[in-house]
């Protein structure tokens, strides 16, 4: 009873971590090309989270050089994912709640039209803009946790049901016309408001000059970074984030432990609202404009970031850093796929199979099945993987015993 | 799990079928009536008018709607019924036109959201006696009286003259092409194409599908730039990716890139204003048709005979005619 | 019982399976007689799962032979297996909820008519034949997921009974039973071997295997260590087995009476009626000491958890009564308001309502406790959260490779013990246990129990609910017995102090009215 449960279920029994030393069952005896292939797993071990990043990013590199890593290239392309990557941090943490929320493109879309009514006809300083934006978010995203929470909806129901609501309000709020926010006042410039909008995420707008080196940094980069670490800190370090690990990995025990699950569901629908309130304003800006369709099908980009980056759809699993991860493996492949000017249909069905390879890559399981298949070409003929049928005419003979008897030991 | 539960689930699952046999059977009865109704009105009386537009979310869509209503305010015997947004749903679309003809409108418009699978809704209304006007985007029956819409690949040629026009030496020219898939793509494609082949000196040496989305024009004029290719001209198949590729240039010091839309939109974030504002160099009105839609249908109320297909022309919009053009076109104010 | 002269129903002679980098299994041997009950005894991880499954077809690929009636037996598949005549019922249940009884036992093997559509009629006419014939008279047609669990158990009998088996594998099939139910279980394998079907029986509970098995196999460490006949064995030798090596008593309870400390749990009049048709509680009283354990014993349904969740919190303010801890008046509220006033739940089921089993051993050890390593910005204090979580994990003798380990990958009896951390870290001056015990291996089992003694020894209030008569009566100075929600005995340690705890004593109380048995233990030949 001392060791670690082996209890060795083939199918999705994964060992206690570790049962493979040097000495396991792939000992020096092995061929040349095998015990070579288990020298280098490890090293691929450590790096694994990051391989599909790592793929994207050599390919770049490769194939177009200096142009692909250069810090306007790199900016632009995170630039143009940045408000996604904000969602998909708010979705990341409704999703390790157990939850899903697909209002956020929409929310993004309704929080952008209200920034941008708000500079073109309100004059309204940024400063005033950005937080309420992120108000009218969170409280969008409070009426998803509390439909959730307390009517009991399920998260997939109550926020396809508020991504419609959103959008009519958008749509309604900005009678489908676009509404630009390059404002020029009664002398024909650009309005201060309007100018200091811009510095939100229009392009070639930097913050922060002469602090963060000389050109500073554009916004829409640190926003995401910002939101990034933030909620990093949040989920790893403070007692909220365990309690919204807790919620999704077994809401029962999370209950039993003391803590209030419906706070934290109805808190982690608000904080998703209020990112993509945040996003709104930042959306605005790049596209110097707010369209009544803006953010359509964005939450799918964001969940997609979530969950390349290892955040599970059933709860409890998942991490910012993961998100962040994932983020930058779409944009940078979008990024790569571009600068080598491939064909736009192709594109698709590229980016559709990188990002099954870059999922498949880098499941933690991938180098266990991996040993496991180097393992099983050491011990000679395998029979067929579990719950198959095998083929009756293997088993030889009436005094038989099982084929893999024959393994040699 | 009593019984007086499961009493009621039977009665449910019951109630349930009567529905579906009484919707069966008035499908049915929906078709026996074909042939019926409309057209036999007077020309004094008052004229009902349906019209299904395919997606009021889109900014030349929702100027459409407002131009309908304004001109159609012109002829007092015409009476507008709300307008029917399909949101860019096929079937809903199908099931709004199939609602007109059961109102028993007396003229329908329609702005197909694709022809194929709105033609057997539009022939239900043709076979129900309604004249139907088609809007902007065609359908694959000619039961329809007038089809009213503007010539993509006239625009797309016109877009090209001007290209000739501007870099009578030749030069390099990038293509922002809307969604691959949609019609009016493939023609201000080609239309293009045709027109700048006057000139062999003119290449063009990127084209990427922008999805008439501006987020989308940004990015890709932030590539192509990176790539490094030198462009003297972009031909954007619409305004806001027009005007989102040349944010993208301006941000890079590219100040001497012209860029070309296509919509030329009477609103304060429409192309025309960017060509006021120095931000493009053309764009191409895409008209609405709805001045033209309206008068043809006082002319089907007043029994006149109406041109089968309506095609309308363009205008091309550069800084000198700008402020008139959008003068014409600005429906602030003029409906409600 | 057969003779010997017959060959064996089935014979398993030098079984070996390897998993990458485990030996699950080595020179195994497993023989057992038509119409004898073979007890397969071993802690958690001793290989009996994995030697069940190799039986089952589970496993494709093992060493060593097979034999059924004296013939050779190649048994790869699940099909292999089914054709043999060998059905298997697990641990945990493979009912489908959403699905009636009729349609779980007919699941995969479905009756149809002449046009082909599934024979309801006859499924259900079956299904009812075969459950009256379990003593069973649950309608076909309900639910499973209506079904109580120990009826569950016996519709998975009877879906296996449906294959017409020669040998049946049972997992662990009283883990989830009261008393009485186990009885009636019982009296259909006894009905099952008069038929001369062969019996695999798996279970932890020695007393229940002295009372079904013929024999006994005992695996350790994947190997066979050695098979006897019950009646010539001895409780303790078998435990040896098992453990290799002896331990002493099965229940460390010191006998000195505790029950002179302050009253830490007072609650009278505890009432709580149902809205989804569970038990309910009727003013229960339940009181409890500084140093001593009660027990709460009764039948399945009886309310015996319901006390420990209304006492916690878990129904919220729809439970009352009368309630005071540590001498202040207390109203159940929340659970989290429940651990603020000392209280704490190692709950009925681990992973299902006490863990986060895909996290690690910290995370759900200083779960509930997190606000004790909170720093002023909320955040958690980490080294303070590891020492005491490390402390407990040393205490308690969890074996985990690591703090961060996931809980997943724990034996039972260690997932039990990191839930007893996570109590105990919220320093509770009273703990709730309902089930402490429930399906984790002899050896844990007892290190449990040593754990409660010296909890009380403490001076920690335990109150305490089993289904192990024996246990109860072992551990407890008070047993209270329940039955349909209400009090009907109490029972003590020490003769001096009122009726003495027994089984016999305690099982009348739980049976106590003549309408709570009959509804319970309707269809029993008991």
């Amino acid at each position: 009873m001392t060791k670690t449960q082996p209890d060795p279920a083939p199918a999705g029994g994964e060992g206690p971590d570790g049962t493979h030393g040097p000495g396991g069952p792939g000992g020096p005896d092995g061929t040349g090309a095998v015990s070579r292939a288990r020298r280098i797993l490890p090293v691929l071990g450590s790096l694994q989270a990051y391989i599909g990043l790592i793929l994207i990013v050599a390919i770049g590199v490769i194939t177009k050089g200096d142009v692909f890593l250069n810090q306007t290239n790199l900016t632009n392309a995170v630039g143009a994912f940045a408000t996604r990557g904000i969602l998909a941090v708010g979705v990341t943490l409704v999703i390790l709640a157990a939850g899903i929320d697909l209002s956020v493109g929409s929310l993004m879309g309704f929080a952008s039209m209200s920034a941008a009514i708000m500079v073109a006809h309100h004059d309204m300083p940024v400063w005033l803009i950005v937080p309420a934006c992120m108000l009218i978010g969170a409280g969008f995203g409070l009426a998803n946790g509390i439909g959730t929470a307390w009517l009991k909806i399920q998260s997939f129901v109550m926020t396809l049901a508020m991504m419609s609501i959103a959008r009519g309000l958008d749509r309604k709020m900005s009678d489908n016309e676009s509404v630009g926010t390059l404002v020029a006042g009664p002398d024909g410039e650009l309005t201060e408001n309007s100018e200091s909008f811009q510095k939100l995420g229009t392009p070639d707008n930097n913050v922060l000059e002469g602090i963060l080196g000389p050109d500073g940094i554009y916004f829409p980069v640190l926003a995401f970074l910002m939101v990034c670490v933030v909620f990093h800190l949040l989920l790893s370090r403070t007692t909220f984030g365990r309690h919204i690990y807790a919620v999704g990995g077994n809401p029962t025990a999370a209950r039993l432990s003391g803590i209030n699950v419906t706070f934290v569901i109805i808190a982690v629908f608000t904080l998703s609202g209020m990112l993509a309130g945040f996003a709104g304003p930042i959306d605005a800006a790049y596209s110097v404009s707010a369209d009544p369709q803006a953010g359509y099908t964005y939450e799918l980009d964001a969940i997609a970031a979530a969950v390349i980056g290892g955040a599970s759809l059933a709860g409890g699993k998942g991490t910012i850093i993961g998100t962040f991860v994932g983020a930058l493996i779409l944009t940078l492949l979008d990024n790569v796929l571009g600068l080598n000017a491939v064909d736009d249909n192709w594109q698709l069905v590229i980016k559709g199979s990188i990002v099954v390879l870059a999922v498949v890559l880098q499941r933690p399981d991938l180098l266990q099945s991996i040993k496991n298949g180097i393992d099983r070409l050491r011990g000679g003929r395998s029979r067929t993987g579990p719950g198959r049928t095998p083929d009756k005419a293997q088993v030889p003979g009436p005094a038989s015993a099982p084929a893999s008897k024959e393994t040699p030991r | 799990m009593s019984s007086s539960t499961r009493t009621l689930r039977r009665a449910l699952t019951a109630a349930t079928a009567v529905l579906a046999a009484t919707a069966l059977a008035a499908g049915c009865a929906s078709k026996t009536e074909e042939g019926g109704g409309g057209g036999e009105k007077g020309a004094g009386d008052e004229f009902v008018i349906g019209y299904s537009q395919a997606n009021n979310a889109e900014p030349y869509r929702a100027q459409l709607n407002k131009q309908l209503e304004h001109y159609v305010k012109d002829y007092p015997n015409l009476k507008l019924l709300p307008i029917a947004d399909a949101q860019q749903d096929n079937a809903q679309q199908v099931s709004q036109i199939q609602q007109f003809v059961q109102q028993k409108v007396d003229i329908l418009i329609v702005s197909p959201n694709e022809p194929a699978p709105v033609t057997p809704a539009v022939e239900q209304a043709c076979a129900a006696g309604i004249p139907v006007i088609i809007l902007d985007r065609t359908v694959d029956t000619d039961c329809y009286t007038s089809f009213i819409g503007g010539d993509n690949f006239e625009i797309g040629k016109k877009a090209g003259e001007a290209v000739v026009k501007e870099l009578p030496d030749g030069g390099n020219v990038a293509e922002l092409r809307g969604l691959l898939s949609t019609e009016p793509q493939k023609q201000r494609h080609d239309g293009f194409m045709e027109a700048i082949g006057e000139n062999p000196g003119i290449k063009v040496v990127e084209e990427r599908e922008g999805k008439w989305l501006q987020p989308e024009g940004t990015k890709i004029m932030q590539q192509w730039l990176a790539r490094g290719t030198d462009i003297d001209l972009v031909y954007a198949h619409n305004d806001p990716m027009a005007i989102g590729a040349q944010q993208a240039a301006k941000a890079a010091g590219k100040d001497e890139i012209k860029f070309i839309g296509i919509d030329g939109l009477a609103i304060p974030d429409g192309g025309i204003r960017a060509v006021q504002q120095e931000r493009m160099a053309y764009t191409y009105l895409y008209p609405t048709g709805a001045e033209e839609a309206a008068k043809t249908a006082a002319d089907i109320a007043a029994g006149e005979k109406v041109e089968k297909k309506q095609t309308l022309g363009t205008v091309e919009i550069t800084e000198a005619n700008a402020e008139d053009v959008y003068a014409k076109y600005d429906m602030s104010g003029k409906v409600d | 019982m057969s003779s010997d002269a017959k060959p064996p129903l089935l014979a398993m002679r030098g079984i070996a399976k390897s998993f990458p980098g485990v030996r699950a299994l080595k020179g195994v041997e497993l023989t057992v007689h038509a119409g004898e009950v073979v007890a397969l005894l071993g802690e958690n991880g001793a290989g009996k799962s994995t030697l069940m499954n190799v039986l089952a077809g589970v496993h494709p690929d093992y060493e060593g032979v097979i034999e059924r009636d004296g013939a050779p037996a190649a048994i790869h598949s699940p099909k292999d297996a089914q054709r043999h005549g060998i059905g298997m019922i697990h641990q945990e249940l493979n009912l489908v909820p959403e699905l009636s009884v009729a349609e779980n036992v007919f699941l995969g093997r479905e009756l149809r008519t002449a046009r082909g559509t599934v024979d309801k009629k006859a499924q259900e006419a079956r299904a009812r034949e075969l459950l009256a014939g379990l003593g069973l008279a649950v309608p076909p047609r309900r639910l499973v997921k209506h079904c109580r669990l120990a009826e569950q158990q016996l519709i998975e009998v009877a879906k296996a009974l449906n294959l017409d088996v020669r040998l049946l594998v049972m997992d662990e099939p009283t883990s989830a039973l009261a008393d009485a139910e186990v009885r009636r279980l019982f009296a259909v394998i006894r009905d099952l071997t008069a038929r001369g079907v062969g019996v695999v029986y798996i279970s932890h509970r020695l007393e229940e295997l002295e009372e079904i098995a013929g024999t006994v196999t005992v695996l350790r460490d994947g190997a066979y260590v050695g098979t006897r006949r019950m009646a010539e064995t001895t409780r303790a030798e078998l435990v040896r087995l098992m453990v290799g090596r002896p331990l002493g008593e099965l229940f460390p309870r010191r006998p000195e009476q505790h029950c002179g400390g302050e009253v830490r749990l007072a609650a009278e009049g505890l009432t709580y009626v149902s809205q989804d048709g569970g038990p309910s509680l009727y003013g229960v009283d339940v009181s409890v000491r500084a140093g001593e354990i009660v027990g709460i014993a009764g039948l399945m349904g009886a309310g015996r958890s319901e006390v420990l969740q209304a006492l916690f919190g878990h129904y919220g303010t729809r439970a009352h009564g009368r309630i005071t801890v540590d001498g202040r008046p207390y109203r159940p509220r929340s659970p989290g308001h429940a651990i603020r006033r000392g209280l704490a739940l190692v709950a009925e089921d681990r992973k299902g309502q006490s863990l986060v089993t895909a996290n690690t051993v910290r995370f759900n050890g200083s779960l509930a406790a997190l606000a004790r390593y909170r720093t002023p910005w909320r955040t958690v204090h980490k080294r303070r959260e590891r020492e005491a979580v490390a402390g407990q994990i040393e205490a308690l003798k969890v074996k985990t490779p690591g703090m961060e380990t996931a809980v997943q990958h724990l034996s039972g009896g260690n997932q039990q013990k990191v839930v007893l951390a996570k109590c105990l870290l919220t320093r509770p001056s009273v703990l709730l246990m309902d089930e402490p015990t429930r399906g984790i291996d002899v050896g844990a089992k007892a290190e449990i129990h040593r754990l409660m003694d010296e909890l009380a020894a403490q001076g920690t209030a335990i109150l305490v609910v089993s289904s192990e008569l024996p246990e109860l009566i072992g551990m407890c100075d008070r047993v209270l017995v329940l039955c349909e929600g209400r009090l009907t005995g109490e029972f003590h340690r020490d003769p001096a102090r009122g009726p003495q705890a027994g089984q016999e004593a305690v099982l009348t109380a739980a049976m106590a009215r003549e309408t709570v048995t009959t509804h319970h233990l309707r269809g029993t030949r008991s």
